[in-house]
């Protein structure tokens, strides 16, 4: 784990577990998070990204552990006594109250004066972009301008720690990356530390300091996103941030080989493989060759000889889905830029030889 | 070491552990508690003695009391099926079908909800008794028709009449939830109209369905006004209770009878519940609702059907309105105001009304202030649990238990002034004591007898706002009491005075559960009813029943005056785009 220059631990998740009754959600849970980090849960529905979410703001309880906020122990402390604010994905605005009126409601509650309030309730609504919005009730605003709201809401009484549950997944993909920003932007100005909840690769990508990738109730890996992506450590995390092939055969540590069906290839050596010899070669879409005008085909080594089943146009790049003659049944992917299939004049049904680069193979282990 | 906060309990999750415990002590000593001496009396003879079943099995001995009791299943089963029937027929015509004058047929079926099942057995009379306008042919004008009112006959045509809209009520909301695209596939796949009926339409209401056979049944086995008035000698449970508590004083056999009376209403409300528990919502959010289709032929049927029952609606309810007014049925037929005088008959003259009037006021408003915060605290909270269920069961049961099982059980749990604790010579006061022969256990008995359906009703309301409402204020650290004040209270302002307007109506129509219970001092208007058709004075009956009537309009309308100036002023909230 990476610890940020400059920066202390501001949250501490200590071994936290939680069933409902004789099923696990999260298992021994260790995290650590950062003053100002911009922390992203990942994972798939059901990996119990959420329920931590809840646990560290009191609403869930956990069954075993200990959360450590600010150097407190807050592990049994009720919800209303923890620094934090939160945004729901259904945002959970009053209806009866118009922009304004949701963002002062905590406000209210303090002893503070009516003028302080409304010097507060103000610089919120600038601070996210609605000053015009002020007297409009949630129904009368747009997804995005709710979602502001709620925002500027859950940072009203100036918490410590901003938590945010699938924030943005209730919008339509404009708003969303627009919405991407400025959060981004308004967290990194008040140099907020925050935690989110996201199943979606591209928004924990794009936002996030950190990524930790949920799975199943335990965490699979913690990095940057870059990291997650350059190394991950196992094909659930490599398949899950970016798109991965993954193939099924033998490893042969002394060598340096890979066997998959008749083909060999050639692997880095790597000191890391330590594994028995079933395993997975792991090799990523962009990291394989489309080599069919070359000469000499021969000589080079982790070739295949494949047959184009599909070709889907993604904007700037295409991506074949090739199998091999021998087993008809398993696709790779392979992502081309456009003007390559073009010059070429690719087609389905075309034979081709493709590369995998070596230096780009990854072996892991198979637990299948 | 970090500094250990395991201590810091917050103030509010006590105050909350606190108010849900109150409740809990409250729904049990006026719903569930009662019921024990009531219990107890049954095995004891009229001087306390524990006599075991003694009581049991001279009722099953007696003939004539084993009687009434297969009697009161007849007419409980016979109503159900009629009930029902109807209701489903007048609800599908309002639902699925192009039915002219919808709104007007809408508004008019649930008239007869705001007519006390007293006052309809005397409208029957002015119809089909001896001297009713159908019997004597319009005062000899047409051959007459005489279809013996008194007895099996009346008390089915009355009942029907009360259950009808109850069955209607739920069916119509059945109904309503359907999905335009179902059928639209079904249509595509070339399925016939019997088909579509049997495979989407009934599925989608079986539970509507199961639920109105279930509210009719209790309705129609436990009731008494209609039997009392129209029942002659065809005795049911419910008027024999009656007779063995206010004729003969026989507290014991009148709780041995209620046992009778309430366990197969206990029995069908157990059968319904298991039954709704597997309810699954078959229609999701993104439905379409069902546009029905010109159908001439349908249509008319429908409309005729429709017409019939309203006719027969408006006819009951004029006939009180007209006999209040006439002098002397039918000899002179001239109109006159005399029989709101109430002063020749055992009636005080205005006092019952007003007391009635005021009852009912207090009903809707402790009744409504004390449901929806039991409901609120059932629905909204994470304490307690365990106990949170036990009030939510406890406050769907009232449905189930009969008016004068609730009356009699009231009488025997508040007149006690002290509990003794078995086996130990100790007395315990019992505070509820002094309630008791004040207009505080009428209004009790209402808030309690009416309950279930305002629970469920302010339950269902609480479940649609949005449960991180509470979370959210949590977050910001705002106590939860006020988030209940400032969003929970005017989001379900709907409802509450929906819940309000229920309470008010039921309480000024019951009789059944303050027959047994008021006092001397204060007469009610339903029980003055029972006691002028019991003189004879049946034209005084019909005139208090026409008032009742008219004041439980005359606060419907107020009611939907102010329901219509509340969504009109929320409708903001909901829908802007609309205004």
């Amino acid at each position: 784990m990476i610890k940020k220059e400059g920066s202390f631990k501001y949250l501490e998740i200590k071994n936290i577990s939680k069933n409902f009754g004789e099923t696990f959600v999260l298992k021994n849970i260790h995290l650590d998070v950062f003053k100002g980090e911009f922390l992203c849960l990942l994972g798939p529905s059901g990996c119990g990204k959420t329920t931590l979410l809840r646990i560290i703001s009191g609403l869930e309880r956990q069954t075993n552990g200990d959360i450590v906020q600010d150097g407190l122990l807050i592990s049994n402390s009720p919800t209303e006594k923890r620094d934090f604010g939160i945004v729901f994905q259904s945002y959970a605005l009053f209806p009866n109250l118009n922009a304004k009126q949701n963002i002062a409601y905590g406000l209210e509650n303090k002893k503070i004066n009516k003028k302080e309030i409304e010097k507060r309730t103000n610089n919120l609504l600038r601070l996210v972009g609605l000053e015009k919005y002020s007297d409009q009730f949630p129904s009368q605003l747009s997804g995005g301008q709710q979602q502001r709201v709620a925002l500027a809401r859950a940072m009203a009484l100036s918490p410590g720690l901003l938590l945010l549950d699938e924030p943005l997944s209730a919008l339509d993909a404009q708003v969303r990356s627009k919405l991407r920003n400025e959060i981004k932007l308004i967290q990194k100005k008040l140099n907020l530390t925050t935690i989110m909840v996201t199943h979606d690769q591209t928004e924990a990508l794009s936002m996030a300091d950190r990524v930790v990738v949920m799975e199943r109730g335990h965490i699979a890996q913690i990095g940057t996103p870059f990291e997650l992506y350059k190394n991950p450590i196992t094909p659930f995390v490599a398949d899950f941030i970016g798109k991965m092939n993954l193939l099924k055969g033998k490893y042969d540590k002394k060598n340096c080989v890979f066997y998959y069906l008749n083909n060999r290839f050639l692997i880095s050596q790597n000191t890391e493989y330590s594994f028995l010899e079933n395993c997975l070669l792991g090799i990523r879409p962009e990291d394989i060759e489309i080599i069919k005008f070359r000469k000499n085909i021969e000589k080079e080594e982790n070739i295949l000889k494949v047959k184009i089943k599909e070709i889907t146009y993604l904007g700037t790049i295409f991506r074949l889905t090739v199998v091999l003659e021998s087993k008809l049944e398993e696709n790779i992917f392979v992502d081309v830029i456009s003007n390559q299939v073009i010059s070429n004049n690719l087609k389905i049904g075309d034979f081709i030889d493709i590369k995998l680069k070596k230096e780009k193979i990854k072996l892991f282990e198979s637990n299948l | 070491m970090y500094f250990k906060k395991n201590f810091n309990k917050s103030f509010n999750i006590l105050l909350l552990r606190i108010l849900i415990i109150f409740v809990f002590i409250l729904v049990s000593f006026f719903i569930i508690i009662p019921l024990l001496p009531l219990f107890l009396k049954s095995f004891s003879d009229n001087k306390n003695n524990f006599i075991g079943l003694e009581n049991f099995i001279n009722y099953i001995q007696n003939p004539s009391l084993t009687q009434s009791f297969i009697n009161s299943l007849k007419v409980a089963i016979t109503t159900t099926f009629f009930s029902v029937l109807i209701g489903f027929i007048y609800a599908y015509a309002l639902t699925r079908t192009r039915l002219p004058l919808k709104k007007f047929f809408n508004t008019f079926s649930l008239f007869s909800l705001y007519i006390p099942p007293l006052a309809v057995a005397i409208g029957l009379i002015y119809i089909f008794g001896k001297q009713g306008l159908i019997t004597q042919g319009f005062f000899g004008t047409i051959p007459g028709f005489d279809i013996n009112l008194y007895g099996f006959n009346g008390i089915i045509i009355g009942e029907i009449f009360y259950c009808f809209p109850q069955a209607l009520i739920i069916l119509v909301s059945a109904l309503n939830l359907s999905d335009q695209r179902l059928y639209e596939a079904a249509e595509s796949l070339k399925a016939s109209p019997l088909r579509k009926f049997l495979t989407i339409t009934l599925p989608n209401i079986k539970y509507g369905l199961m639920n109105s056979f279930f509210i009719c049944f209790i309705l129609s086995f436990t009731d008494f006004g209609v039997p009392k008035v129209v029942g002659g000698n065809f005795n049911v449970l419910a008027t024999d209770i009656y007779k063995q508590v206010v004729g003969q004083q026989n507290f014991a056999m009148g709780a041995t009878i209620s046992i009778y009376l309430l366990v197969p209403s206990i029995l069908a409300f157990l059968i319904d519940k298991n039954f709704q528990k597997n309810e699954a919502s078959l229609i999701s959010g993104k439905s379409i609702p069902f546009k029905p289709r010109k159908n001439l032929i349908v249509d008319s049927i429908m409309f005729i059907f429709c017409s019939l029952i309203l006719i027969l609606v408006i006819g009951v309810f004029s006939s009180i309105v007209l006999a209040s007014l006439v002098k002397i049925w039918p000899y002179d037929i001239s109109l006159s105001l005399q029989n709101f005088r109430f002063s020749n008959v055992a009636g005080n003259g205005y006092e019952p009304y007003f007391n009635t009037v005021f009852m009912s006021i207090y009903t809707a408003i402790f009744g409504t202030i004390f449901v929806f915060f039991t409901a609120y605290l059932v629905e909204k909270f994470k304490p307690l649990k365990k106990i949170r269920m036990l009030i939510y069961f406890f406050s769907t049961l009232p449905i189930a238990i009969p008016g004068l099982v609730l009356g009699l059980s009231y009488i025997l749990f508040f007149n006690k002034p002290s509990f003794s604790v078995p086996f130990l010579d100790f007395q315990i006061f019992n505070p509820f004591s002094l309630l008791y022969g004040t207009m505080g256990i009428l209004v009790l008995a209402n808030i309690i007898h009416f309950f279930t359906v305002c629970f469920i009703s302010a339950t269902t309301t609480l479940k649609q706002i949005d449960k991180e409402f509470e979370e959210v204020s949590e977050s910001l650290k705002v106590p939860f009491y006020k988030t209940f004040l400032r969003i929970t209270i005017p989001l379900s302002l709907p409802t509450i005075l929906e819940i309000g307007s229920y309470y008010f109506v039921n309480s000024m129509i019951t009789v059944s559960a303050i027959i047994f219970l008021y006092p001397a001092k204060i007469p009610v208007s339903s029980v003055s009813i029972v006691n002028m058709d019991d003189a004879g004075d049946t034209a005084s009956a019909a005139a208090m029943s026409t008032l009742i009537v008219l004041t439980s309009l005359f606060v419907r309308l107020i009611y939907e005056f102010t329901s219509r100036n509340v969504s009109k002023k929320s409708s903001v909230w909901i829908n802007p785009l609309e205004t």
